[in-house]
């Protein structure tokens, strides 16, 4: 991951959008794809450039759940939490994945190597229960293939 | 006919007639997001490659989805000839050689795999693909080009009819197309049923300007993927169905919100609205008419009360997505504090066959009150999960045993959730109600946008209770005490029944939570304790074993059960040790044994050596 953007980058990358067209959740979106999150300082750019206060902007950041405050994590298990995915042991496996990861739904460790987060349903229900490894689906789980999953994805992001 | 329209239509016609009579055999793979999810970009790539490697001559496409989710990746063949198309299903790639000897080098059929035949004569092997069980019954309307086109294709959509009932609407005064909404009966398909035609009345009717028009693409209830199937399969019907709405209403200008937990919907219908713009069918001067309208297609970014349709007004304008209070209403005062209305995916979707075949012919597909047909997804507890179009009237359990392949491993359907998180659960005696919006509204439910989540004798009720209550306060937007509050209230109160820690007055506590949360700004307040009140009318039995017996009759409750071994020297437990998260399986002289203290019921060890290994009552 890229070394935390300029201001002057920051602003390059915002100053098309305004306020008042519907501009803030594009530009957000756009400043998340291309850094990987949003930052402190990219939320005070936008602000600047959308003429609104920062606070306005991080009510929204926080608002959203597919926003990130921080850089991603070098390898990141997404876990299910629809339904037909809760029917099939889901919730058996997220607890298996947070002791095994020792993290918490939407932790990261602090290396940055990996990274646990609650995604919604796609309808893809008929690989439940599934995760989503760095956005792949790895459906039909079990618990104890979902612990070997996180080990392997542990070692991995630790080298 | 407008004109300019004919000579459009006739040049995709041609070029899909050149396709067709190319002498070349056309394989469709069908790469949708659940495709997707089971291989269907890896059967894509060995397609490609064994054609290149073998030097065929074959047109290699992509297709939405025909509905069979379950069974992808689904591909249909088309001959040479370009009369006879075969649909086949779970093409992996390993397959794919001896599938591309039978279907291209031997200019055969492949029977094994083989759904249906889609066009052209049934034979000894393989009958049309309209007998098909799970395509008997449906009236593939909506989804009449989910599989067969191209869904980044104009061309495709062009010479399938698209954009015929907006040129029917073009020569039509406001009120008529109103007229021609109200007559066919077309309620609002997000679960809510209001006419659909009245909505746009009131734009219609709207005393400033500019206007808007909002597609609700975001589709939240975990379980329902209706939306999806049809923005990937056909999105030029959704963007006819918004010009439609744009004719009747003097909106200038339309959004499609859709959730970012559906990139592939974004691309296509980003790819629909680019084409749509490219032959003149949106921007300024359409089609030489003088209107002008045109589409952004607007990504969310994870929050389910933007489904609301003001939280959803408020997300695009750009501020936190909280539901606001009406009135105003949208038709009002919507974004940007101007009139727009509001619709879902498939309230749009309808419109285009309405306009092209009239209110009657798209009303008579059932006598049922409820008109039109009706897009449905079904998970869970089925051993088929995948996407159908039937008229509204048939029932759940025939939804259930002839889509939905019936409960898997024979167990008995304990109930089932018709409409979203927030619409409440019913038990299996209540299976046989119709698929309508009365029967539900009468149980103080609503049939929702399409998803049915289906649970049998295994799950426990309390488990879905604290699972969609959970989701409804994480998803809570924090406007109104009794939502944000209550849910988490009434979540602690579940988490401690399903715990073993229950009180007798917990009932009533949860009793007098429901009748609060009542007075939420929003729907989502509202209805949120729905699966809760349900649940304490017909599954009570369950609440009360927990709480005066300490036992969880499904032993599925982490906090009612523990781990036990029965056999402390079997082998297979050395795996079990190994696989346990938390390290609670320990050596033990010659064999092991648990700690509980340590256990957190994940049941690892148990999938490894299920021999050794047993679930007791904890508090037994």
């Amino acid at each position: 991951m890229a070394a935390e953007p300029t201001t002057r980058e920051l602003r390059a990358l915002v100053a098309g959008y305004e306020f008042d067209r519907g501009h803030l959740l594009p530009a957000l979106i756009a400043i998340q794809e291309r850094y990987g999150y949003v930052s402190r300082r990219a939320m005070e750019a936008l602000a600047r450039q959308l003429g609104t206060t920062p606070a306005l902007v991080y009510g929204a950041v926080s608002f959203y759940a597919d926003f990130r405050t921080e850089p991603p994590p070098r390898r990141e298990i997404v876990w299910c939490s629809g339904p037909a995915c809760r029917l099939r042991g889901g919730d058996r496996i997220r607890e298996a994945l947070q002791h095994t990861l020792g993290l918490p739904l939407d932790g990261q460790s602090a290396d940055g190597a990996c990274g646990f987060r609650l995604g919604q349903c796609n309808g893809t229900c008929s690989e439940a229960p599934q995760v989503w490894l760095d956005g792949e689906v790895v459906g039909g789980l079990t618990v104890a293939a979902a612990v070997a999953l996180a080990r392997e994805v542990m070692e991995d992001g630790a080298s | 006919m407008n004109d300019r329209f004919a000579a459009i239509a006739a040049g995709a016609r041609e070029r899909r007639d050149a396709s067709r009579s190319s002498g070349r055999p056309r394989i469709a793979l069908c790469l949708d997001t659940s495709s997707r999810a089971r291989g269907g970009e890896a059967t894509l790539a060995a397609l490609r490659e064994a054609v290149a490697a073998r030097g065929l001559d074959v047109e290699i496409a992509t297709t939405g989805s025909w509905g069979f989710c379950w069974l992808e990746p689904t591909v249909s063949v088309r001959s040479a000839a370009g009369s006879r198309t075969v649909l086949y299903h779970s093409l992996t790639p390993d397959r794919v050689e001896e599938f591309l000897r039978a279907v291209i080098v031997e200019a055969g059929e492949f029977p094994e795999l083989a759904l249906g035949v889609v066009e052209g004569p049934a034979t000894d092997r393989i009958g049309l693909l309209r007998d098909h069980p799970f395509m008997r019954g449906q009236v593939r309307r909506l989804m009449a080009n989910c599989g067969r086109i191209d869904p980044a294709s104009i061309d495709d959509a062009l010479a399938n009819r698209a954009y015929e009932g907006f040129v029917t609407a073009l020569d039509m005064e406001p009120a008529a197309i109103i007229e021609l909404m109200l007559e066919s009966g077309l309620g609002g398909r997000g679960g809510g049923g209001f006419p659909a035609g009245r909505k746009w009345d009131f734009l219609r009717n709207a005393t400033a300007d500019p206007r808007y028009l909002v597609c609700n693409a975001d589709e939240g209830d975990p379980g329902a993927w209706v939306n999806r199937i049809l923005m990937e399969g056909d999105p030029h019907l959704i963007v006819e169905g918004m010009l439609i709405a744009a004719l009747a209403t003097h909106a200038v200008e339309g959004y499609v919100y859709i959730r970012h937990e559906y990139p592939l919907a974004i691309e296509r219908m980003n790819e629909a609205v680019r084409q749509a713009r490219e032959r003149g069918l949106l921007g300024e001067d359409i089609l030489g008419s003088g209107k002008t309208f045109d589409l952004v297609v607007f990504t969310g970014a994870g929050s389910y009360v933007c489904g609301e349709e003001t939280g959803l007004i408020n997300s695009i304008d750009g501020y936190r997505g909280m539901p606001r209070i009406r009135p105003p209403f949208p038709a009002q005062a919507g974004l940007w504090n101007l009139p727009t209305n509001v619709n879902n995916v498939e309230t749009y979707a309808n419109a285009p066959l309405i306009l092209r075949e009239g209110a009657a012919w798209w009303s008579s597909v059932s006598d049922d009150d409820a008109k039109g047909t009706k897009m449905f997804t079904f998970s869970g507890a089925v051993n088929q999960s995948g996407c159908v179009e039937i008229p509204f009237g048939l029932s759940v359990r025939e939804l259930l045993e002839r889509y939905g392949g019936g409960v898997p491993g024979g167990v008995p359907l304990k109930g089932y959730q018709p409409g979203g998180p927030l619409s409440g659960i019913l038990p299996a005696a209540e299976a046989d109600l119709p698929l309508t919006l009365a029967p539900f509204r009468e149980r103080g439910m609503f049939l929702g946008s399409g998803g049915i989540v289906f649970f049998d004798e295994t799950a426990s009720v309390v488990d879905l209770c604290t699972y969609f209550l959970g989701f409804a306060e994480d998803e809570s937007c924090g406007r109104c005490t009794t939502c944000f509050q209550g849910t988490q209230r009434a979540v602690e109160i579940l988490r401690r029944i399903a715990s073993g820690g229950g009180r007798e007055t917990d009932l009533d506590k949860l009793g007098d939570l429901i009748q609060t949360m009542i007075w939420s700004n929003c729907l989502h307040g509202q209805f949120a304790p729905t699966t809760v009140k349900l649940a304490l009318r017909e599954f009570r039995s369950e609440f009360e074993t927990l709480i005066r017996e300490k036992r969880d009759p499904t032993r599925s409750l982490p906090g009612m059960i523990a781990y036990e071994i029965t056999n402390p020297t079997a082998p297979a437990l050395a795996g079990a040790a190994a696989v346990c998260p938390t390290a609670a399986i320990v050596a033990d002289g010659a064999g092991h044994a648990i700690v509980d203290e340590l256990c957190i019921r994940c049941d690892a060890c148990r999938e490894v050596a299920p021999e050794a290994i047993a679930i007791r009552d904890r508090f037994a």
